[in-house]
């Protein structure tokens, strides 16, 4: 239908691409960190759930690893740790925690959403819509425009936060704290 | 910011050419045929016949099942938040000169019948709510990059409502 891209444009819509990926792998990274951190604070059915969460964005980190590496590039590391957006002492602010990362995931998302090639749209959307679909079941409300809008950190709907505050174990410093226990359903 | 101002510059260029010649007299005819709007705008205009038929939906649910008020009007008002944020994109011409969409999804007379019991409402909603964010997602790739993101959040917003509206939600 048309010509094909000069090989400047191409080396830009490549770089595009790896920039918008690193981004989401950058916020898949802070929630596989985050999850760590809410499933130590969260008991039955809620753990059970972030367990199923943490896993879901340990498979997208994979996969966003690999298709970076696909596209020559090196995928950021994981930090060593990362500063949680306010203090995570029990269930409550636990599932905060959740519903948060997962707005940040999404929003870095919407990055992938921005780029030119078909196939990365629609992964780009379909991982979106993953992650509001996790933070609404969080929060227990919708947002209006997922992605577009990262609300501040607020309390959860009664009920939400039905986990007793653990002992759990501290954040370990210099690496991710352990995947909640409990088994890791589909 | 200049991005943006420039984009919905050409949308209002595009969208009010039906105008223009439509006060041009004989300058139809040595026009010839309008081109075609873009198509953005044509994506733009479905997504808000889509969201404006979505509201009547509610807007019958709620007159149907007066009860589910408390739950249903939380999301009624996003609806309400996509259909600004979508018109906000297109400038549009003078009602009579636009042309009429293929889809009557907005102007259909006879407003959508709604199921008189609280379970048959939020599953005719909650299946309403799948297929429009199925629909959007659809039109992604055909869309701008600023629009397909609004796009795309609308339609996770949508599979949102879906799971909110889904008896026992969340399901393992």
């Amino acid at each position: 239908m048309s010509a094909s891209p000069s090989p400047s444009a191409a080396g830009a819509g490549r770089a595009a691409d790896v920039a918008a990926l690193q981004g989401a792998l950058d916020a898949e990274h802070a929630a596989v960190y985050g999850y760590g951190v809410a499933g130590a604070h969260l008991a039955g059915a809620r753990q059970k759930e972030a367990a199923r969460d943490w896993a879901a964005h340990e498979a997208a980190r994979d996969t966003l690893a690999a298709m970076i590496i696909a596209l020559g590039a090196q995928p950021v590391a994981a930090a060593a740790a990362y500063q949680l957006p306010f203090p995570v002492r029990n269930g409550q602010e636990a599932v905060m925690l959740a519903a948060l990362l997962e707005d940040r995931v999404a929003a870095a998302y919407l990055g992938v959403v921005a780029l030119s090639a078909a196939r990365l749209r629609m992964f780009g959307a379909r991982a979106l819509q993953s992650a509001a679909l996790r933070a609404t079941s969080w929060r227990g409300t919708a947002l209006a425009f997922p992605g577009l809008e990262v609300p501040a950190p607020g309390p959860v709907l009664a009920g939400q936060g039905t986990a007793q505050p653990t002992p759990g174990p501290s954040t370990p410093g210099g690496s991710p704290p352990p995947p909640p226990s409990g088994p890791v359903g589909g | 910011m200049g991005r943006g101002a420039t984009r919905r510059s050409v949308l209002a260029a595009a969208a009010s050419l039906p105008l223009a010649a439509a006060g041009c007299g004989k300058g139809i005819g040595a026009l010839g045929t309008p081109p075609p709007p873009l198509p953005d705008v044509a994506i733009v205009r479905d997504a808000i016949d889509g969201e404006t038929f979505m509201i009547s939906r509610y807007n019958a649910v709620l007159t149907a099942v007066p009860a589910l008020a408390g739950s249903l009007r939380p999301l009624v008002e996003q609806h309400q938040e996509h259909l600004a944020r979508l018109r906000a994109r297109l400038i549009e011409p003078h009602p009579s000169s636009r042309p009429p969409h293929p889809s009557g999804a907005a102007t259909t007379p006879a407003g959508p019948q709604a199921p008189g019991t609280p379970a048959a409402a939020q599953d005719y909603l909650r299946l309403a709510e799948q297929a429009a964010a199925s629909t959007l997602l659809g039109k992604i790739t055909a869309a701008p990059p600023s629009l397909a993101q609004l796009l795309a959040s609308i339609a996770a917003s949508e599979a949102t409502h879906a799971l909110l509206l889904t008896p026992g939600r969340r399901p393992g």
